[in-house]
């Protein structure tokens, strides 16, 4: 069997996501066993224009951008979204709160940007708004161990297993002191796991960097609000900053 | 009984401590709660805690537990986990010591788990009586704050001062050792009487129902209560229920492969049965999706399921799941005491069937043998059959009905019925419909490969039932795989003579669709023999001599006035819809319901009972089934419904 | 002379984030010379609007995947600076060690991932994989890891923090965490300086090239400054009014770029190792100043290519000083503690830090709780302009080389610079109410 060919893209991110592969440390010599990476702009100088599996980091915000990934995605076999930037559109969504004039004014000023289409940006848009992804490896930034999973299922043949359950599995397996009897917000159970509830584990709430649950049980949500002295709005506020949508999040 | 000083106890735990040959682990604080950590010295240690956020079976069924390593770059390289050190756990309450004999009973009693066995008996456990008590337990109530006996020492504090209770010679032995004490007076051991009914009365919260029996009579007249319905409609559906839970001991088991494509491990993991996709099978389907229905399973678990099973009430009251549920739902003691005050709503009264036969063989539990596969051959657009055989070439020995858990390493194991009928030949089969992970790799493996098998696994067809009867073979869809087994037993040369007339009727959803044209050729020609089929559709241009229509359409077919009802058994084996029309059929010729027997498919994991997947109410499919006496399942709620 | 030179670099590879070289030579003439960066902008100033303080930290975290503790120590100083947040000695020493580790990962990554390919002839680190450099690749690995897991251990996680909250930590590394954390750094002095000495056996390769410019970094009393001090210049001196940074920083836009453009007293000015070593180096301990003897490294050096060998300075030095912080921990015990509770609701707040690409500030307006008003200064914006001068007066110098080295040559000098475009797109200077 031949290496399967795999490239790396990035659209507006920190590129922490892509820094995780280099983290893999030792383990990144098997990656390069195991797969052909024709395409890594961030540590590589070659280039290849076709490939088996992309990853792609980063929301989609320009023209150019949206052009860019259709291309990729005709010539990706596999498209996977690397990351909360480019699976859910992460913290640059925050921003789709208000219209994209009111944010280029309040950030740009007066400076002239009209006509550069550098600047030529519409809302924030996750990957799969405009094409068609295949598989999801969640969170800001991504777990290294579930990249590896998504890795070895894909080279595999398997279908990659997300979890579908909420970050309290996780939570308790780790033992932690529940967050809210600490007085903190914490998203984690409308949030689904797969990061081992690595900020809950550290101290602080979850921020639903892996995205809201396919389907939260919104009605309970209420009780417990209720019961800890906190408003729909709190809610809402701490869902901006990962899960902003236009509707009710 | 011994006595020591406060100051002597922990000099006894710190030569604990130094002696290494332990691993010494013990309560200490976190954050504002407690939990059991590895014990540095004895300062730390905080016996006077009231409940930790996890109960000590992370050390008997841990969170992720390595279950077993394999080699992919070989054919079939499996090594099983050894155990660690031997353990000292100090400060285990009572009502953690009896979580923990309940859950003997299912992990040692019951099919032996290796690994929580060894642990088990690698680890001594220092338990301690409740010196404050968690506003949310229970425990007093239930008389599990105090326990004479499942520990190896305990510890009570009377003042200054601890009474050593020795519970076991290896506790003996560690006193003598490493401990200052005294033998205790008269009047501190009536001490610990004394304390005890101290620490009975600081529980605020009581359950109003204590005995086993109560719970269980409460619970069945109550399975249709609306309560289950408002209380689960506040459920967050995060299982940390039943994850901090003593007495619950459901796992997941999943395969990691590292990215070097060589080195992986079979890892088990804590599940629970709250959560969506517990019963997801592989085609998709998930057998207990109503979120109400999964919130009563865990009541119905804690005081029925297990109750009826074992005896014991499955819950030990430590007030774990309330504090954990950010709802505040999870409480058993709130929910039977609702129950206890609203009489019965809604009475159902079956949810538990004895199981008939014991399995305790070896090659059953976590680790599969290897088997080779020596034939590989396509029956239709979907199933493949694969004719196994084990590498020491013995006989599976199985009985037709029963199922093997066939694993490959790496992807994972799942359920199959064996369609070879019972035979001393060394080799067998399994069809295989390509649905998920498992299936699709099993697809790509060729002659000659390795699997690993589990098995055989399960009830089977009693035969001895259908001695001098008739018998009608009904079978839907890829039902006909482990249908076969059993026809071919019955019409094999050395048993046909204990059988009478033979009816088979078989549905099938296109005519490409028909599993074992050839056998089914071979079995029309038997003496005495009926087969009918049907497809659901036929398109034009497909060659079909057979009926179009559904399995049921077959039996108006069947010449009724032949049929001896009384003398006639029915099998019906097929997909979840079929069964409910199939068993109508038959009632109307006037077969009994005692005399037709199904065969379910449900998420069969760990096929010994345990993981708790399978589970239809109080029966575990993959035991006390997948073949079951229609008489006696067909009352299970969650059978047919 | 008389030739035709176009270089087109479209996203220069091995930097973080998108950034282009054009140049255009007609008949020896240079008509065009540009440094581009087509970054998306990320608007993280909008983002912050009306954020409560304790959002700040984790969103500005998110400005850049590489610099994410140096973002977040900023961000923390700043807010607390803002809300008169004075954090205790415990939790200073740790955000030191942070930092440490975070110089470390980033000065490792770049000097073994992306310098060093240039060095040794190959297109990326893979092709060294089997080759006689293994070892030294290996080794660089070893460091990255050990970098790594340090902010792992202080942070909860390297890329993103999570224990650095407003008022401290969220968690602390336990004693025996911190024992091994030393014992292995210690072990780390050797493979250090193995891979210094593979650095050196190829560093003829750096072009010689000076442009006597301006450094501009931190500097305090008594250390070499990572995360305090006062604001420094090699051309003017200490400049201690910190809450007026943009005196010293005053930044500019221009058309080729989605990121500011930054200059002082001259047309541009540099930051990062180089700047810090230029201003600071009496300051690094021992074996740091050995390592920078070794590569024949002196203040003030011009040669922007020194960079990565002032990056390996800073690397022994921030193993040698997290050896003495992780001393000072273990002389006091380390103990749980809280963050510090935070009274002030309003207030305004400047945070400066030493992060691995220079000198970084944050600067927030709070009210109420939530911020009203963010800005940011990010070190690679402070480069860009410098970059840009760079390559003007190189490129005639090499002119007569072929057009594949000289592009290599221009390549080598933008990542000399290590510049993290992701972060300097983000332009924070906006009033919002």
């Amino acid at each position: 069997m031949s290496k399967p060919k795999v490239a790396f893209f990035d659209f507006a991110s920190c590129e922490g996501c892509q820094l995780q592969i280099a983290n893999l440390e030792e383990e990144i010599l098997d990656l390069i066993q195991l797969v052909d990476v024709v395409s890594f702009r961030e540590v590589m100088k070659e280039h290849a224009e076709t490939y088996d599996i992309a990853f792609i980091e980063g929301s989609v915000m320009r023209p150019m951008d949206e052009e860019r990934i259709k291309e990729i995605r005709k010539h990706a076999k596999i498209l996977v979204a690397l990351g909360a930037c480019a699976t859910i559109g992460g913290v640059n969504k925050i921003r789709n709160q208000w219209d994209v004039e009111n944010v280029k004014k309040d950030v740009y000023g007066d400076a002239k940007i009209k006509g550069n289409k550098y600047f030529d940006v519409f809302p924030t848009k996750s990957v799969d708004e405009v094409v068609k992804v295949d598989f999801y490896i969640h969170g800001c930034p991504i777990n290294r161990d579930e990249f590896k999973k998504v890795v070895v299922s894909l080279i595999m043949g398997k279908t990659p297993e997300i979890p579908t359950y909420p970050v309290c599995v996780e939570c308790k397996k780790n033992e932690n002191v529940c967050l809210f009897e600490q007085g903190k917000f914490c998203l984690g159970p409308i949030t689904r796991a797969g990061c081992n509830a690595i900020c809950p584990t550290n101290g602080s709430p979850c921020d639903g960097c892996r995205g809201i649950l396919d389907k939260p049980q919104v009605e309970c949500v209420q009780e417990v609000l209720d019961r800890y002295n906190l408003t729909y709005e709190d809610m809402k506020n701490r869902c901006i900053i990962y899960n902003y949508t236009k509707e009710e999040c | 009984m011994k006595s020591i000083s406060e100051e002597d106890l922990n000099c006894f735990i710190d030569a604990l401590i130094q002696d290494e040959t332990y691993e010494v682990h013990g309560v200490q604080s976190k954050g504002k709660r407690f939990v059991f950590a590895p014990l540095e010295t004895a300062e730390h240690l905080r016996l006077e805690y009231d409940v930790t956020i996890l109960p000590p079976k992370k050390y008997f069924l841990p969170q992720y537990e390595n279950l077993m390593d394999f080699n992919l770059s070989q054919d079939f390289s499996v090594s099983p986990q050894k155990v660690d050190k031997p353990l000292i756990l100090i400060g285990v309450h009572p009502y953690d010591i009896i979580a923990l004999q309940q859950t003997d009973k299912v992990y040692l009693d019951d099919q032996k788990d290796d690994f929580y066995q060894k642990r088990r008996k690698n680890t001594l456990i220092i338990g301690v009586d409740i010196q404050n008590v968690s506003e949310h337990s229970f425990a007093g109530s239930l008389g599990t704050h105090y326990v004479d006996s499942g520990f190896d020492l305990m510890l009570t504090n009377i003042g200054k001062k601890y009474v050593i209770t020795i519970g076991s010679k290896k506790g003996e032995k560690l006193v003598q050792r490493y401990a200052k004490v005294k033998d205790a007076t008269d009047a501190e051991v009536k001490e610990i009487e004394k304390i005890r009914i101290n620490t009975l009365n600081k529980f605020k919260k009581k359950v109003q129902v204590t005995d086993a029996a109560g719970w269980s009579s409460l619970l069945v007249s109550n399975y249709e209560n609306s309560i289950w319905e408002e209380q689960s409609s506040k459920c967050m559906e995060c299982s940390s229920c039943t994850m901090v839970c003593p007495t619950c001991f459901c796992y997941d088991v999943k395969d990691d492969v590292s990215l070097n494509m060589r080195d992986g491990s079979r890892i088990r993991t804590w599940d629970g049965c709250l959560l969506k996709d517990f019963t997801k099978v592989g085609s998709g389907e998930v057998f207990r999706e109503d979120l109400k229905d999964r919130f009563r399973h865990r009541f119905f678990r804690k005081g029925n399921y297990l109750t009826e099973r074992y005896g014991f009430i499955a819950c030990v009251g430590c007030g774990r799941c309330s504090i954990a549920c950010l709802p505040n739902i999870a409480s058993p003691c709130d929910i039977i005491n609702e129950l206890s005050k609203s009489g019965g709503k809604g009475k159902r009264d079956t949810f538990f069937i004895k199981q008939k036969n014991k399995t305790d063989e070896k090659g059953i539990i976590h680790v599969p043998r290897r088997a080779i596969i020596k034939k590989i051959q396509k029956l239709t657009e979907w199933e493949t059959l694969f004719t196994l055989e084990f590498e020491d070439k013995k006989p599976l020995g199985h009985k037709p009905g029963q199922f093997v858990e066939l694993s490959i390493f790496g992807v994972g194991e799942a359920p199959f019925g064996i369609s070879s009928p019972p035979s001393d030949d060394p080799q067998f089969d399994v069809v295989v419909r390509k649905v998920g992970n498992l299936t699709s790799k099993l697809f790509t493996l060729k002659k000659e490969d390795s699997v690993g098998i589990r098995g055989p696994l399960g009830n089977g067809f009693d035969m001895k039932e259908f001695k001098g009867k008739h018998i009608i073979f009904v079978s839907g869809g890829t039902g006909m795989i482990p249908m076969r087994s059993l026809i071919e037993y019955c019409l094999d040369k050395k048993n046909r003579d204990k059988f009478k007339y033979i009816k088979i009727l078989y549905g099938a959803k296109r005519p490409c669709d028909v599993l074992f044209q050839d056998k089914i050729a071979t079995w029309e020609k038997c003496d005495s023999v009926t087969c009918k089929l049907t497809v659901d559709t036929c398109q034009d241009g497909e060659c079909w001599v057979g009926s179009v229509g559904l399995v049921t359409a077959l039996f108006p077919k069947l010449e009724v006035d032949r049929i001896d009802p009384k003398n006639t058994k029915a099998v019906v084996i097929g997909p979840p819809v079929m069964f409910k029309f199939v068993i109508k059929c038959l009632q109307t010729i006037g077969i009994d319901d005692k005399d037709i027997y199904v065969s379910l498919e449900r998420r069969m994991k760990c096929g010994v009972g345990k993981c708790g997947h399978c589970q239809i109410n109080g029966v575990y499919c993959c035991k006390e089934g997948p073949v079951f006496n229609y008489a006696e399942i067909k009352n299970l709620p969650e059978a047919f419904e | 002379m008389s030739k035709d030179v176009s270089v087109n670099v479209h996203h220069v590879t091995r930097v973080e984030g998108h950034g282009n070289i054009v140049l255009d030579v007609k008949s020896g003439d240079i008509k065009e010379i540009q440094w581009q960066v087509p970054e998306a902008p990320r608007f993280f100033e909008a983002m912050l609007r009306g954020r409560h303080y304790d959002d700040l930290r984790p969103i500005t975290s998110r400005i850049c995947g590489i610099c994410s503790i140096g973002h977040s120590l900023a961000s923390l100083k700043a807010t607390e600076d803002a809300l008169d947040v004075s954090i205790s000695d415990q939790s200073h020493i740790l955000r030191r060690l942070a930092i440490n580790g975070e110089n470390m990962q980033s000065h490792i990554l770049h000097i073994g991932y992306l310098v060093a390919p240039d060095l040794f002839g190959v297109g990326s680190v893979f092709p060294l994989v089997g080759s006689k450099h293994q070892d030294a690749l290996l080794k660089i690995v070893q460091l990255h890891r050990l970098s790594n897991e340090m902010s792992d251990m202080i942070c909860g996680r390297t890329t993103h923090p999570i224990r650095l909250v407003v008022g401290g930590f969220s968690m602390v590394p336990t004693e025996k965490q911190l024992r091994e954390m030393k014992q292995r750094l210690t072990d780390a002095i050797q493979p250090t300086q193995d891979v210094a000495t593979a650095v050196l056996s190829v560093a003829d390769k750096l072009p010689d090239f000076s442009r006597e410019t301006e450094y501009i970094g931190l500097s305090a009393d008594n250390e070499y400054a990572f995360y305090d001090g006062y604001i420094n210049s090699t051309d003017t001196g200490a400049f201690k009014d910190y809450k007026n940074y943009t005196d010293v920083m005053k930044e500019y836009i221009v058309s080729q770029s989605t990121a500011k453009y930054a200059k002082h007293h001259r047309k541009s000015y540099m930051v990062g190792a180089l700047a810090r070593y230029n201003l600071n180096s009496k300051q690094l301990h021992p074996l740091a100043k050995d390592v920078a003897k070794m590569f024949g490294l002196k203040p003030v050096c011009y040669n922007p290519y020194m960079n990565t060998i002032a990056q390996i300075v800073e690397f022994v030095h921030n193993i040698e000083d997290s050896i003495l912080q992780i001393d000072a921990l273990l002389d006091t015990t380390i103990k749980d503690e809280k963050p510090v509770k935070v009274n002030k609701r309003s207030g305004t707040g400047v945070g400066i830090v030493e992060v691995p690409r220079g000198i970084l500030v944050h600067e927030y307006v709070i009210k109420n709780e939530l911020c009203t008003k963010a800005n940011c200064i990010i070190p690679t914006n402070q480069n860009h302009a410098n970059i840009q001068h760079d390559m003007e007066e190189l490129v005639p110098q090499i002119l007569d080389k072929s057009e594949k080295e000289i592009e290599l040559t221009l390549e080598m000098l933008v990542r000399a610079y290590d510049p993290c475009i992701s972060c300097s797109t983000h332009y924070l200077t906006v009033t919002f109410e």
